[in-house]
């Protein structure tokens, strides 16, 4: 497309059960601000941000979801064409981190392959916190989905958390374009030795199937 | 909030008589016996609603035809630990507090959100059958800060099982179905915007909070909210995605300027402008409600829907949505005696003699008021009975 400003598009989902602080991670991410008293999501929108990658500009949609478990049946729809998941607990709410599992789950059901990170947030109080940073990272080790710990409010980790995510999703990007290119090249071949069997054929008069 | 200036012009003063007029005309149709409820509704939806907080307080109840004795009710005590829905609702109360008006000291804001968590708790409490979502709670605060505590339970309560009862399903399934009405609605009036939309796949999820919260959680003016309310009270339960509708057309070049893609017109969509002409959008719902009712659009709501709802399959197409409660209970009793008795067939029908006598009536009551707006009152009526609003 003429005159567009970046070299990446990224469409990620944030996800996570209600009031674990999915709206404000977003907008201290794409806006750089926060606030005590944001309201509850209903449905869907998302935000922007445009960040530099090695050189390369990355664009990121950023779409948040409503957490209530009856709006899942909506939100779903929403993971369609999706390069990232980032999946969000708060580490104070112990039952949040159990129904990460749920929300993987979620993801399996509507995405073939995609991108996924977890997210602890609320980390900004010691006496508050309630789950353990090790069984965090044991839980992600067993899921294969790295683990980081955020704070909103305070500004802690966000930006860090968010740039490592948008290296895993420009990393993926690459690699299934890179196997794009060596399949496009072996199925040349293969077209190419194809058609000159089809030619031989047709010189010979016979007609494929 | 009367601006002085303002007052001695000869267009504000003619407004100024004719807000006059509407409240004597509102005092006249609430003191005769018995109180004119039709004209009730008209006041309700002709140009500035019910106009203030204190009629509200008295109209609003007749809207929903719930008896006034009520208030004479103890309100029952609420078991906060022991009450499933608790804990989402505490959490949405929490981050209400741009629900409340901006210069209300902090304590008795504090005081109103609990009423608030109460009230909610009370009625699904009562109501087993109903399911909270969010967004619920914007209804409720806006009916908490208009007609206070012990009226606004009954009112949300009789709203609940009625207007919004396919929003508190166990599932989401009703509420999808209800937003498929948008897109019809839109082709009929302008089917460029609806093509654009299509093409684009937009969807419907941008209007999800407008309808599910009746404009609450979108608009930050609580006057426009409760102007909004007057509206939809004193019409038929899918009133608001006739509204919803009426906004996306009345954006239709920004959307046709819009670039073609899901995102970007979902976005658009979803940043509802805070200046609407609402006395305009609010006359054209009414407009569109009148051409092209409910039961026109069923079927094409239906095709959009991969996966119908069992009400909804299990009822006649037409209008089966926003049953109240005793309809619905009604229809699953007969469904079983049905099952039960499977040489029984009757099941929807139900005698038109009141309705068609309702409708006659407000005919010769109406004569004042513009085509449009009587046959929304007319049809307002004619759900109202079938849905136990009248005794």
């Amino acid at each position: 497309m003429a005159g567009k400003d970046y070299n990446h598009l990224f469409k990620l989902l944030i996800i996570g059960d209600s009031n674990v602080g999915k709206s404000s991670l977003l907008l201290r991410f794409a806006d750089n601000s926060f606030s005590g008293s944001y309201i509850t999501t209903i449905g869907v929108d998302f935000k922007i941000r445009t960040v530099d990658i090695n050189g390369e500009r990355v664009k990121l949609q950023i779409w948040d979801t409503a957490g209530q478990e009856r709006f899942r049946t909506i939100t779903s729809t929403y993971y369609r064409n999706t390069h990232g998941v980032i999946i969000v607990y708060d580490v104070t709410n112990p039952e949040s981190f159990v129904n990460v599992k749920r929300w993987l789950n979620e993801i399996s059901q509507n995405c073939d392959s995609v991108c996924k990170i977890l997210v602890g947030n609320k980390n900004d109080d010691p006496a508050r916190k309630r789950v353990d940073s090790q069984d965090a990272a044991h839980f992600g080790e067993s899921v294969g989905v790295r683990v980081f710990e955020t704070s909103a409010k305070e500004n802690i980790n966000v930006e860090e958390m968010f740039m490592a995510f948008t290296h895993m999703v420009l990393r993926a990007k690459k690699q299934s374009q890179n196997r794009a290119e060596r399949e496009r090249e072996r199925e040349k071949d293969t077209v190419n030795i194809g058609a000159q069997r089809d030619r031989d054929r047709r010189k010979r008069g016979k007609k494929c199937c | 909030m009367k601006n002085p200036k303002r007052a001695s012009s000869p267009e504000h003063s003619d407004g100024d008589s004719r807000r006059k007029k509407k409240m004597n005309d509102i005092t006249q149709a609430l003191s005769v016996s018995p109180v004119d409820v039709a004209a009730l509704r008209r006041m309700a939806i002709s140009e500035g609603g019910l106009l203030t907080d204190e009629i509200r307080c008295q109209v609003w109840p007749w809207l929903l035809n719930v008896p006034l004795h009520i208030l004479d009710q103890e309100p029952e005590n609420v078991d906060r630990e022991n009450n499933k829905d608790y804990n989402q609702v505490l959490l949405d109360v929490q981050r209400s507090l741009r629900r409340f008006p901006p210069g209300m000291p902090d304590e008795q804001r504090e005081g109103l959100q609990e009423e608030l968590i109460d009230i909610i708790l009370r009625v699904l409490k009562r109501n087993p059958q109903l399911h909270y979502y969010q967004g619920y709670h914007d209804i409720v605060v806006t009916f908490l800060l208009v007609v206070k505590e012990r009226l606004a339970t009954a009112l949300v309560e009789k709203l609940s099982t009625h207007h919004l009862r396919d929003f508190m399903d166990p599932t989401m399934d009703n509420t999808k179905h209800i937003l498929n009405y948008l897109m019809p609605i839109i082709e009929r009036v302008n089917p460029e915007v609806h093509d654009f939309m299509q093409q684009a796949e937009v969807g419907t999820v941008f209007a999800l909070s407008w309808l599910i919260t009746w404009f609450g959680h979108v608009l930050s003016d609580f006057r426009h909210v409760v102007r909004l309310y007057d509206f939809f009270l004193a019409c038929h339960p899918l009133m608001p995605i006739y509204f919803a509708a009426v906004i996306v057309l009345y954006r239709q070049d920004e959307v046709l300027d819009c670039e073609c893609d899901m995102a970007m017109v979902h976005h658009l969509l979803s940043q509802i402008p805070q200046d609407l002409p609402y006395e305009t959008l609010i006359s054209r719902a009414g407009d569109l409600f009148v051409q092209f009712p409910p039961s026109e659009l069923a079927r094409e709501a239906a095709s959009h829907e991969h996966m119908a709802s069992s009400t909804f399959k299990d009822f006649d197409l037409a209008s089966t949505q926003q049953r109240p409660d005793s309809v619905l209970r009604r229809r699953r009793r007969q469904k079983q005696a049905a099952l039960e008795n499977s040489a029984s067939n009757s099941v929807v029908a139900r005698p038109s003699a009141t309705r068609r006598f309702v409708r006659l009536a407000v005919m010769g009551l109406t004569v004042a008021l513009g085509a449009a707006a009587l046959a929304v009152v007319n049809t307002a009526l004619e759900w109202a009975p079938k849905l136990d609003l009248f005794p």
